[in-house]
């Protein structure tokens, strides 16, 4: 008898810790200055959205307000998919005013992250959306979330989260310049390609999702911008693909994309590959401005 | 099946109460099946393998049982030792060895062609084939009974918590310990417990955690950092060491549920003040192994046999004619008659010789074991050479420490830091896919380009990753000074947080998505 109370406890001290814990992860979730834990929590008013992946973070908060004096608040996250993307989106447009404008770099629509997505059950108590999206594509993770409140919390985004607890994440952005090593290993680099399916089953899935994300957008009023980013002008000519991919894209959302990809040439205006640091974010975002794609 | 999956909790679920509801004969019959259906989860056609392994050392232990006859034993002993080495070689070496000796031939100008299979390795192949032969050779000198219970001897070869990746448990230890029927042991049952969660938290917290990091290093390193790269292959080492570690002590912690004791398989090794002690904390099943089976018979510290010149030998020729490195052989000319005029100035420096040599050849075959691959073997003569070296510079080093008059405390943490980078050093040639990368890894970190934490991608990985080591390092402390599992026997508070805790920290840190072991591949 003695030793099934003990068993008792330790379920009891278990469960009651793994509830307690997940209060306290919360509240500072809640807190935090994170751009989906402002989306979460009424603090993302904003005149443009910008949605990307890594690549969409170069789209640098404090210069385009700067430049446009306009509210701006930005959804990218490092390896987004379009299938997350768009129900974050859709969160967005259901809980705030339309902004004037969406800018997407299309880029993103190079990958399924289920991980990524299972990475959001963080945030999954505030969106019915979300939380369908997790089960459908994060399998268990989903069920998990569900038994332990702990788990919501076992992701990188919560420890971002808790690293912008104090601080703003607008500020987000690579700030070094390319290594000697990259640049020069650039030349060798094999051939890249834009894999607009990486889904065999559903090669589909990726176009239909940033559709029914442009649609959602231009319903409400909302100016729409398809762009391709910048990057490493060598890199850039490696990609096989890129005007193939681009054309399918414009086929499949009758918007035009207006291509950047090797519109910015200096070396110290990138990170690495595929990003520009803080420097050449800043000459891209004064081309925007100069196309009128920021208004 | 593994361990950190749906599949094997379903397994468990089943097999435990069914466990201790039957007794004798019947229990052990289901261990036997209950293992046939953990390892053919796998692939059903594997379990032909592990049959016929079986089947020849049980026929073999029953003849050595019969006769006296000196050269029927040898021939026995011979057969199941080229019954189950031909197993391994064929599923393990077979591809390495065509490839090597293809190598070889080009080497010499010659266009063989030769047909290469695709062999599938069995899962665990390695460490039942050494069970096996343990049993096989100490029956051969007698130094345990024969088991005539076909039943038992199956089960004892099958057992699924060890069965995939140690520990590797002898004949002697294991078998006798099912003489008796094991009704369910509360203090077991806690003790377990404790070992499977902390086996847990090592495997899907830390080790999981790191892993995604580490691949990341090693895919493409000429495109990171200096700093980058060295906490890469810190982050290695963690997560092989979690990884194992935590597998043996889920094997372990199971065993223990089910009423077995197993040996350790791991002692903090990183906290090992030099190399020979790494050895007798790091996978203690298979170097013991080695040294019961190779080390002692080649002749150990005391003397040299044929294997050690053979294997020295094969092994110097074979890395010449397959790198291609002729003048490797001027230095390995001069290497041997360096020895051999060592060896002829006293009984003392023959037998240091026959000692480096010994060392030398259980290294690079503990290396080889490990897999088909120039990478392990050189991974192999890593150890192999720092076993030499400690031995010919230990002396000069502690007197040198001596004369610094440095405290206690920071001549062991010199030591134990000593001992960790260079067995980093190596683990960065075991775990590159290739002896290139490696070199870019290595060339990566000594640049120094990049040497401070800006320059590090993925930061937030990488705090998770320090603080996990940092919970790891401090609860291993803790356990080096006292055996946590005590304190949970003893104290029942003590107990119930502790578990509490490690299911929390599974929970908050824990990677899920049934990733197999690394020593799975072995």
């Amino acid at each position: 008898m003695k030793k099934l109370i003990w068993i008792f406890a330790l379920i009891v001290l278990t469960f009651t810790g793994d509830r307690l814990g997940g209060w306290v992860l919360k509240q500072q979730v809640e807190k935090s200055q994170f751009r989906y834990s402002r989306l979460y929590t009424q603090r993302a008013q904003a005149d443009i959205l910008l949605v990307g992946n890594s690549r969409g973070l170069i789209f640098y908060e404090p210069y385009i307000e700067e430049i446009t004096g306009l509210k701006t608040f930005n959804l990218s996250y490092n390896g987004m998919s379009i299938d997350l993307m768009r129900n974050l989106v859709e969160d967005y447009f259901e809980k705030y005013d339309a902004p004037q404008r969406m800018i997407v770099d299309v880029t993103m629509c190079d990958r399924i992250n289920d991980q990524l997505t299972s990475g959001f059950n963080t945030y999954s108590a505030y969106s019915e959306r979300l939380q369908k999206l997790i089960f459908e594509r994060g399998g268990n993770m989903g069920y998990g979330a569900q038994f332990s409140h702990l788990f919501r919390y076992n992701s990188e985004i919560f420890q971002r989260a808790l690293f912008y607890l104090n601080k703003t994440d607008k500020d987000w952005l690579l700030d070094r310049v390319i290594n000697k090593n990259m640049v020069a290993e650039a030349g060798n680099l094999e051939a890249y390609t834009i894999d607009l399916e990486p889904d065999s089953t559903d090669l589909e899935y990726l176009p239909v999702n940033l559709k029914a994300m442009i649609a959602v957008a231009q319903a409400k009023g909302t100016e729409v911008h398809l762009v391709i980013n910048p990057y490493y002008p060598v890199f850039a000519k490696k990609i096989e693909n890129l005007e193939s991919f681009k054309t399918k894209i414009e086929t499949f959302t009758g918007l035009q994309v207006k291509d950047y990809s090797s519109s910015i040439l200096e070396e110290k205006g990138f990170g690495d590959y595929q990003h520009l640091n803080k420097y050449g974010a800043r000459l891209y975002l004064d081309q925007l401005k100069k196309d009128g794609i920021l208004p | 099946m593994i361990f950190n999956s749906i599949a094997f909790l379903v397994f468990i679920a089943v097999f435990l109460p069914l466990y201790f509801n039957l007794k004798g004969k019947a229990r052990l019959i289901l261990c036997l099946l209950g293992s046939y259906f953990f390892y053919g989860w796998w692939d059903w056609r594997f379990l032909s393998l592990i049959l016929t392994s079986t089947l020849i050392d049980y026929f073999v232990g029953l003849q050595l049982d019969k006769t006296d006859h000196s050269i029927k034993r040898k021939q026995l002993l011979f057969a199941s030792m080229v019954i189950n080495l031909g197993f391994l070689a064929f599923f393990k070496y077979y591809g390495f060895f065509v490839e090597s000796f293809q190598q070889m031939l080009l080497g010499f100008g010659l266009e063989p062609s030769f047909h290469t299979l695709k062999i599938i390795l069995p899962v665990g192949i390695s460490f039942y084939t050494f069970q096996s032969m343990s049993y096989t050779i100490d029956v051969y000198y007698r130094k345990i009974g024969v088991e005539k219970d076909f039943i038992r001897f199956a089960t004892f070869i099958s057992f699924f918590p060890q069965l995939v990746a140690g520990p590797i448990v002898r004949a002697s230890e294991f078998l006798p310990q099912f003489q008796k029927d094991r009704s369910f042991n509360w203090d077991r049952t806690i003790a377990g417990t404790g070992q499977i969660l902390w086996g847990f938290f090592k495997k899907v917290a830390v080790a999981d955690s790191l892993a995604p990091f580490v691949d990341q290093c090693f895919a493409a390193p000429e495109t990171f950092s200096s700093m980058h790269l060295l906490i890469g292959v810190i982050f290695y080492s963690f997560q092989i060491y979690c990884d194992f570690s935590g597998y043996s002590d889920i094997a372990i912690g199971l065993a223990r549920l089910l009423g077995f004791d197993f040996p350790d398989n791991f002692r903090t090794p990183y906290f090992s003040k030099n190399f020979s002690e790494f050895w007798t904390r790091w996978h203690i099943s298979l170097s013991g192994w080695l040294r019961d089976y190779l080390y002692i018979p080649l002749g150990g510290n005391r003397g040299g046999s044929f294997g050690s010149y053979f294997f020295i030998l094969l092994f110097m020729g074979l890395t010449v004619v397959l790198t291609g490195w002729w003048w490797l052989a001027i230095i390995f000319l001069l290497l041997i008659a360096y020895a051999g005029w060592y060896m002829r100035r006293g009984a003392a420096e023959k037998r240091k010789m026959y000692t480096y040599m010994n060392n030398m050849v259980t290294m690079l075959l503990g290396g080889l074991w490990h897999g088909a691959s120039y990478a392990f073997i050189f991974w192999g003569f890593l150890h192999g050479a720092y076993l030499i070296i400690q031995r010919l510079l230990g002396p000069i080093w502690n007197k040198m420490l001596d004369a610094l008059r440095a405290p206690i405390f920071i001549q062991n943490a010199l030591a134990v830091g000593m001992v960790y980078f260079a067995t980093c050093f190596a683990w960065i040639y075991f775990r590159a896919p290739d002896f290139g990368i490696a070199s870019d890894v290595i060339n990566g970190i000594a640049s120094l380009e990049g040497f401070n934490f800006s320059s590090v991608i993925n930061k937030f990985v990488v705090l998770k990753g320090g603080l996990l080591i940092g919970i790891l390092l401090l609860i291993e402390l803790i356990n080096f000074r006292s055996p946590l599992y005590k304190m949970t026997l003893k104290n029942p508070y003590f107990r119930v947080a502790s578990f509490a805790i490690l299911l929390w920290l599974i929970a908050f840190f824990g990677t899920f998505g049934s990733n197999s072991f690394i020593y799975f591949q072995f």
